[in-house]
C-alpha cells in the first residue's frame, strides 16, 4: 500500500510530471548508451566519447531548434541543408578577409536572408511549403556551386575556434536561450503555436499570419546560419553539392525537431530537443563502432526518421493524411 | 490609373472564366514545350532538331517517362513519391544479378522489388497515416544505402549480351505499351475515376464507399512495380549499376510532372498527357542546357527557377484549403 | 435605453452566387438586449460575423456611436467595444488559458518585445475570480478542460474588457443548465452596466424570455423587429418560415399506416461520449424522423447506422441477416448516407457533378470491366434531370452551384444508385425555400417506391410535416417517440428534448 501511495503521490507532485518528458529522454539516452557499451566496451561509450558525441549533437540541434518553429506551423522546409553548405561556404571565404567577424557574420546574413526569401515567396506565391522549398534548394545549390567556383572553400586554421570547446558550446547554448525566450516569452512564441493550432481562427483574431510565417522563416534561416558556423568549424571545410545532395543534411536536424514535438506536451520542448539529438549521434557513433559499414549510416537514418514520426504522430482518426 | 485598373479587372476576370482555367492545365505546358523547343532550337542553331541529337533525347527519356507514369498516379490522389530514384537503383541491382540466369525472370523479379518497396511505402503512408513525403524520403534513403552497399566493392554488372535488348525499336516499344496500359486504365476503369476523386475529395470518396486505404496503398505499389519494370530499359543501356544508380530520378520526375502541368495535389484536373508532355519538355530542356554548354550548376539554377514559375502558374489554388 | 448605439444601413454579402445577407438595415439602443432568430441560412449569423470583423462586407456600412465603423478582423472589432461567441470551439489548443484570453491584445503586457507572462498570469487569474470562475488555473493548457469550461473561458475572453456590443452566436445551446445560468448572469452584468446584447438562439422561449425586442430573418432579408412582450411563439416561428407554413410543402397526408416489413434492426448501438444503447427497427416504405438538441449525438447515430463510425458497438442489421459494419458494405447492400457536412462528406465539390453523380455506382457501369464516358455521361444527365438540378451542364464542377442544388447531387446520386435505405442528415440545411419543397417532394416520392427514410435534423417543423415517425434523442439515448399526427407540436417534441 504505502509503495503505490508513494507512487500516486509522485505523479500527483506538479514538479514531477513537468519534468516527466525530460526524465524519460535521460532514461532513453542512457539506454542506448547501454546497449553499444555492452556490444563494444572498447570502442564505445567513455566520457570523451560521449563529451564528442555531445559537442556533434549541438550542432544538429541548433538547426533542429529553427526547424522547430517551422514545424509547429505545420510548414516544412526543405532547403535547410542547401542554406547550411551555402551559408558555410560564405563562412570560409568571408573568414579569409575579416577573421572571425567574417566567419560569423556572413553565414548569418545569408542564412537569415535564405529564411526571408523562402518565407517571402512561399507567402506571395501561395504554393505548399514542401514544394516551394524543394524548388528554392535546386537553386541555393547551384548558388553555391558557383560561388565555391568547383574547389572546396577551407577554413583557415586560426579561425578554427568553434571546432572545440567551449566556444562551440556557448555558442549553441545561446542559441538554445535565444530560441527558449522567443518561445517562451515573446509574442512570436504564441503566435507559432496559435497558427500551428487554427490558422483561420488565428488570423481573425487579428494575428498577421504572413508576417509571422516569414519570421518562422528567417529563424530557421538564421540557426541554419550559426549551425553552419559549427559545421565549417568541425569539419574545417564546406564543399558545394549539386543534384539534392544537400538534401542528407536535413535529415538529424528534422529528427531531433521531432523529438521536440513529440515532447512538447511536457513544457520544455528545446531541451527535449537537444537530449533528442543527443540520443541520435549516440545512435549513430554506436554503430560505426561495432564496425557497420559506413553506407549503413544512410540506412539507419531512414529508418529512424521512419520509426521516430511513426511513434511520435498523433493520428486522430478521420484525419485525412496525404 | 484608372484605365490600368480596368484593364486588370477585365484581364482577371478573364482568367477567372472557367472555361479558361479549366485548359490552362493543358493549354500552358503544350505553349511552354513550343516554347522551349523554340528556345533551344535557336540556341543551338537548330541542331537540337537534328535526328542523331532526338536520338540521345529519347534515350534519357525512357526510364524517366516510365517512373513519372507511376508517381503520376501517387501524385493523382494527392500524395509525393521521392523514393523512385532509390527503387530504380535497387531493382537495377536485381535484374543485373538474375540477368546471368534468365532474363525474364530477372525482369519480373526486378519489377516485384519494386513493388516491394512501393508496399512499404503505401502502408506506411496508408495504414500508418504517416505523410507520403516523410515515408517515401526515408525509403529513399534507406534503400539508397542498401545500394550502396551492395556496390561497395565494385558496380554491379549484368551479363554483357544484354546489350542486344538495346534497341531503340524494343525500348519504343515496351514504353509505348506500358504506357497505353496505364492510359486505359487510368481513363477507363473504375480504379482510374476513383483514384481522381481520392484525390479531389477523399472524405466524400471513403462516405461514398471507395475503398481509399487499400486503393492508397495500392498506388505506391504499381509506382514502384513500374519503376521496377524501368529498371530493365535502365540496365539495358547502361549494362551496369552503381551506388549512384537512378539517384536524381525524383527530382526529375517531379520536375518534368509539374512541367507538364499535373497540379501538385492531383484531383480531378490531371490529365495522363500531363505525364508525357511533362518528360518531353524536361529532356529537351535538359539536353538543350547540356548542348548549349552551361555546367551542372548553372543548369540546375536554371530548372529550379523554372520548376518555381510552372508551379506557381499551375497550381491550383481554389482546392487548397489552407496552404501549408 | 432610447439612445442609438449601432446602426446596420443596406449590409449586403455574398459567397459565390449564394446571396447569404441582402440588404439588412437595422438600429440597436443601448442597454437592449436584442433576439436574432431566423432558420438555418437566413444570414443572421453571417450579419452579426460581419460586426464582428470575422466576414468582410460586401455592401453597406455599420455605424457605431455614429461612426462608420472600420475593422479587419475580430481584435479591431474588440478594441472598438464589440465582441462575439460563438457555438463552435473559439480557443486555440496548445496555448494556455491566460494566453488565450489575451489572444491578440499581449501588446499590454510587452515590454521591448518581451512578454511579462507573470502578470499576464496574475490578471488572468484576477479576471477568472471576478466572473466566479476561479477553479480554471489560468498557467494550465486549455486543453485539460472540457469543452464547457472552454466555452466559459471564452466568455471571459470576449467580456473582460466591458464591450458595447455583445454578440452570443446560438452558443446556449452547447452549453448545460449551469453553463446558461453563468451566461444570464454574465449577460445581466453587462445590461446593467448599460451595454448591448445580440442574441441568437433557436430557442425561441429563452429568446422571447431574455430580449427585449427580437428581429426575424428570414432567406438573407431583416422580415420585422417586435417586441418581446407578449409575443408569443407561433407569431415568430410565422415570420420565420413565411407564407409556406400554410402552403405546407412537407407532405400532406395523414393516416396511412406504415408496412410492418422491418427493414433495418439497430440494436445496443452505442459510441463512447455520443450516443448510447439505441435500438429501433427501420420499416419498409417509412419516413423515420430522428430529432434533438444539437449535441444530443444524432448525427453520430446517423454515421453510425451505415458504419461510418470508429468507435461504434452494437449491431445494425438489414432485414436479411448481414450485418453493416462499414460504409462499402453499407453501400453494397443499398444504404445510402448524405451527411450534414455536405461539402466535405458527401460532395467532391473540386470535381464535375457528373463525377459525384456517378462515383458510388462505378461498379454498376462497368461493362466488361471499362466505363465508357458514354456511360458516365448517360447515368449522370438521367439521374441529373430527374430532380432538376439548375446547372450549366454535368461537367460543370459542384463548387460553383448553390447549397440548394448541390444537396440536388448528391440526392441525384443515390436515386441513381436506387438505394432502398437513405439515410439524410439536415438534407435541407442551409437551403433556400424554394429548393426546400423540391427536396421534401422528391421525398415524398420515395416513399412512395417503397424506400424506407431517415432524416435527421435539428428543424422540427421539418420533422413534424415529414415524417411517419419521430424518434427523439436526449443526452445520447431514445427520450421519445411520436407518431404522425395533424395535431403534432414542437412543444411535444420539445418536452422530450431538454
Amino acid at each position: 500500500m504505502k509503495m503505490k501511495e508513494k507512487l500516486l503521490n509522485l505523479k500527483n507532485n506538479k514538479l514531477f510530471s513537468r519534468y516527466k518528458g525530460i526524465l524519460i529522454l535521460l532514461v532513453l539516452a542512457v539506454f542506448f548508451w547501454g546497449v553499444f557499451k555492452i556490444l563494444t566496451p572498447q570502442n564505445f561509450g567513455s566520457w570523451e566519447n560521449l563529451f564528442s558525441y555531445m559537442q556533434t549533437s549541438l550542432m544538429y540541434s541548433v538547426g533542429a531548434c529553427g526547424f522547430y518553429f517551422i514545424i509547429i506551423m505545420g510548414l516544412f522546409d526543405f532547403s535547410l541543408g542547401a542554406n547550411i553548405v551555402l551559408s558555410g561556404i560564405l563562412a570560409c571565404i568571408f573568414s579569409y578577409q575579416f577573421g572571425y567577424f567574417g566567419l560569423i557574420i556572413a553565414p548569418i546574413i545569408c542564412g537569415t536572408l535564405i529564411g526571408l526569401i523562402n518565407g517571402f515567396l512561399y507567402t506571395r506565391l501561395k504554393i505548399p511549403s514542401i514544394i516551394v522549398t524543394i524548388g528554392l534548394l535546386l537553386i541555393y545549390e547551384s548558388l553555391g556551386s558557383v560561388i565555391a567556383g568547383g574547389k572546396v572553400q577551407i577554413l583557415d586554421k586560426q579561425y578554427q575556434i568553434f571546432g572545440s570547446s567551449p566556444a562551440n558550446i556557448l555558442l549553441a547554448f545561446f542559441v538554445f536561450f535565444l530560441a527558449s525566450v522567443l518561445l517562451k516569452y515573446t509574442k512570436i512564441g504564441t503566435y507559432t503555436y496559435a497558427i500551428g493550432s487554427n490558422e483561420f481562427i488565428a488570423k481573425s483574431m487579428g494575428i498577421n499570419v504572413n508576417k509571422y510565417k516569414i519570421i518562422a522563416f528567417m529563424l530557421l534561416g538564421f540557426f541554419a546560419g550559426v549551425m553552419s558556423i559549427l559545421a565549417v568549424s568541425y569539419g574545417t571545410s564546406m564543399a558545394a553539392a549539386t543534384g539534392m545532395a544537400t538534401m542528407s543534411r536535413n535529415f538529424t536536424p528534422i529528427m531531433g525537431c521531432f523529438f521536440g514535438v513529440a515532447f512538447k506536451k511536457y513544457g520544455s520542448p528545446i531541451l527535449a530537443i537537444v537530449i533528442g539529438e543527443f540520443i541520435i549521434t549516440i545512435i549513430f557513433n554506436g554503430f560505426v563502432a561495432i564496425g557497420a559499414p559506413t553506407t549503413i549510416q544512410n540506412v539507419v537514418t531512414g529508418a529512424a526518421l521512419l520509426i521516430i514520426v511513426a511513434l511520435t504522430a498523433r493520428t486522430v482518426k478521420g484525419v485525412i493524411v496525404k | 490609373m484608372f484605365r490600368f485598373s480596368r484593364i486588370n479587372e477585365k484581364g482577371a476576370s478573364f482568367f477567372k472564366n472557367n472555361n479558361v482555367k479549366k485548359y490552362a492545365h493543358v493549354i500552358l505546358p503544350l505553349v511552354g514545350l513550343v516554347v522551349i523547343i523554340m528556345i533551344f532550337g535557336i540556341l543551338t542553331d537548330m541542331s537540337i532538331l537534328y535526328w542523331k541529337n532526338i536520338k540521345l533525347i529519347l534515350n534519357q527519356a525512357y526510364v524517366l517517362m516510365l517512373a513519372s507514369t507511376g508517381v503520376f498516379f501517387v501524385m493523382t490522389i494527392g500524395g509525393l513519391d521521392f523514393s523512385q530514384g532509390s527503387i530504380l537503383g535497387m531493382a537495377s541491382i536485381v535484374i543485373s544479378y538474375l540477368s546471368f540466369y534468365n532474363i525474364i525472370l530477372a525482369v519480373i523479379l526486378g519489377v516485384l522489388t519494386g513493388a516491394a518497396i512501393g508496399a512499404i511505402n503505401g502502408f506506411s503512408n496508408a495504414k500508418l497515416k504517416i505523410p507520403s513525403f516523410i515515408v517515401t524520403i526515408c525509403t529513399m534513403f534507406l534503400f539508397r544505402g542498401v545500394c550502396s552497399y551492395l556496390t561497395t566493392s565494385s558496380p554491379v554488372y549484368a551479363t554483357t549480351d544484354i546489350s542486344k535488348y538495346n534497341t531503340m525499336n524494343l525500348k519504343i516499344l515496351l514504353t509505348v505499351i506500358v504506357l497505353l496500359v496505364m492510359f486505359f486504365v487510368f481513363r477507363y476503369t473504375k480504379l482510374g475515376i476513383t483514384i481522381k476523386a481520392i484525390g479531389a475529395g477523399e472524405t466524400a470518396a471513403w462516405f461514398s464507399g471507395v475503398k481509399v486505404d487499400n486503393t492508397k496503398w495500392l498506388m505506391f505499389v504499381i509506382a514502384g512495380a513500374i519503376t521496377g519494370f524501368a529498371a530493365f530499359i535502365n540496365v539495358v543501356k547502361v549494362g551496369s549499376v552503381t551506388a549512384t544508380g537512378g539517384s536524381q530520378l525524383e527530382t526529375q520526375i517531379f520536375i518534368s510532372l509539374v512541367l507538364g502541368g499535373l497540379p501538385i495535389s492531383g484531383g480531378a484536373k490531371v490529365r495522363f498527357s500531363n505525364i508525357i508532355v511533362g518528360v518531353i519538355m524536361y529532356s529537351i530542356l535538359n539536353s538543350g542546357l547540356v548542348m548549349v554548354g552551361l555546367e551542372t550548376s548553372m543548369q540546375q539554377l536554371i530548372k529550379g527557377i523554372i520548376f518555381l514559375i510552372f508551379v506557381a502558374l499551375t497550381i491550383d489554388r481554389e482546392s487548397i484549403q489552407v496552404i501549408k | 435605453m432610447s439612445e442609438v448605439i449601432l446602426r446596420a444601413d443596406s449590409i449586403s454579402k455574398s459567397f459565390g452566387i449564394t446571396k447569404a445577407v441582402k440588404n439588412v438595415s437595422m438600429s440597436f439602443q443601448k442597454g437592449e438586449v436584442r433576439g436574432l432568430i431566423g432558420e438555418n441560412g437566413s444570414g443572421k449569423s453571417t450579419f452579426v460575423s460581419m460586426l464582428c470583423g470575422i466576414y468582410t462586407i460586401d455592401r453597406g456600412q455599420f455605424y457605431l456611436n455614429g461612426e462608420e465603423l472600420k475593422i479587419r478582423n475580430q481584435v479591431e472589432a474588440n478594441n472598438k467595444g464589440i465582441s462575439i461567441i460563438v457555438q463552435e470551439m473559439g480557443t486555440l489548443s496548445g496555448l494556455t488559458v491566460a494566453e488565450n484570453i489575451f489572444l491578440g491584445h499581449e501588446d499590454r503586457f510587452v515590454k521591448y518585445g518581451i512578454k511579462n507572462t507573470s502578470s499576464m498570469i496574475k490578471e488572468a487569474e484576477r479576471l477568472l475570480k471576478q466572473f466566479g470562475f476561479d477553479k480554471i488555473n489560468p498557467t494550465a493548457m486549455i486543453d485539460y478542460y472540457s469543452f464547457e469550461e472552454r466555452k466559459l473561458v471564452e466568455i471571459v475572453k470576449a467580456t473582460y474588457f466591458s464591450p458595447q456590443i455583445f454578440v452570443i452566436d446560438e452558443t446556449t445551446t452547447a452549453l448545460s443548465k449551469q453553463g446558461r445560468e453563468e451566461l444570464y448572469k454574465i449577460l445581466n452584468q453587462i445590461k446593467s452596466e448599460g451595454n448591448t446584447i445580440i442574441f441568437i438562439s433557436h430557442d425561441l422561449l429563452e429568446v422571447i424570455k431574455y430580449a427585449d425586442n427580437i428581429s426575424v430573418f428570414r432567406d438573407g432579408e431583416l422580415i420585422d423587429t417586435v417586441p418581446s412582450q407578449n409575443v408569443e411563439e407561433d407569431e415568430l416561428k410565422k415570420l420565420m418560415v413565411g407564407r409556406k407554413l400554410t402552403s405546407s410543402y412537407y407532405r400532406r397526408d395523414y393516416g396511412k399506416p406504415v408496412s410492418d416489413e422491418v427493414v433495418l434492426s439497430v440494436r445496443d448501438v452505442s459510441v463512447p461520449g455520443q450516443i448510447e444503447d439505441i435500438s429501433f427497427d427501420l420499416y419498409k416504405g417509412e419516413i423515420l424522423g430522428i430529432g434533438g438538441i444539437s449535441g444530443a449525438g444524432m448525427h453520430e447515430l446517423g454515421k453510425a447506422i451505415c458504419g461510418a463510425s470508429f468507435y461504434r458497438k452494437g449491431k445494425v442489421i438489414l432485414y436479411n441477416g448481414t450485418e453493416i459494419n462499414s460504409i462499402s458494405t453499407a453501400i453494397k447492400n443499398g444504404i445510402a448516407y448524405a451527411s450534414r457536412d455536405r461539402d466535405v462528406e458527401s460532395l467532391v465539390i473540386n470535381d464535375s457533378i457528373r463525377n459525384n453523380i456517378c462515383l458510388p455506382s462505378l461498379s454498376d457501369l462497368m461493362v466488361r470491366n471499362i466505363i465508357s464516358d458514354r456511360a458516365l455521361n448517360k447515368f449522370a444527365k438521367d439521374n441529373a434531370d430527374l430532380i432538376n438540378i439548375k446547372m450549366e451542364g454535368i461537367n460543370q464542377f459542384v463548387s460553383n452551384l448553390s447549397g440548394g442544388n448541390r444537396q440536388k447531387v448528391v440526392l441525384a446520386r443515390w436515386l441513381g444508385k436506387n438505394s432502398d435505405i437513405i439515410i439524410l442528415d439536415s438534407p435541407t440545411r442551409g437551403i433556400d425555400v424554394k429548393v426546400k419543397a423540391d427536396i421534401y417532394s422528391i421525398l415524398s416520392d420515395l416513399k412512395r417506391k417503397n424506400k424506407s427514410i431517415v432524416i435527421i435534423s435539428e428543424e422540427m417543423l421539418e420533422l413534424i410535416g415529414m415524417s411517419d415517425r419521430i424518434l427523439i434523442l436526449k443526452k445520447g439515448r431514445i427520450s421519445g417517440e411520436f407518431f404522425r399526427d395533424k395535431d403534432l407540436s414542437e412543444e411535444d417534441l420539445i418536452a422530450k428534448m431538454v
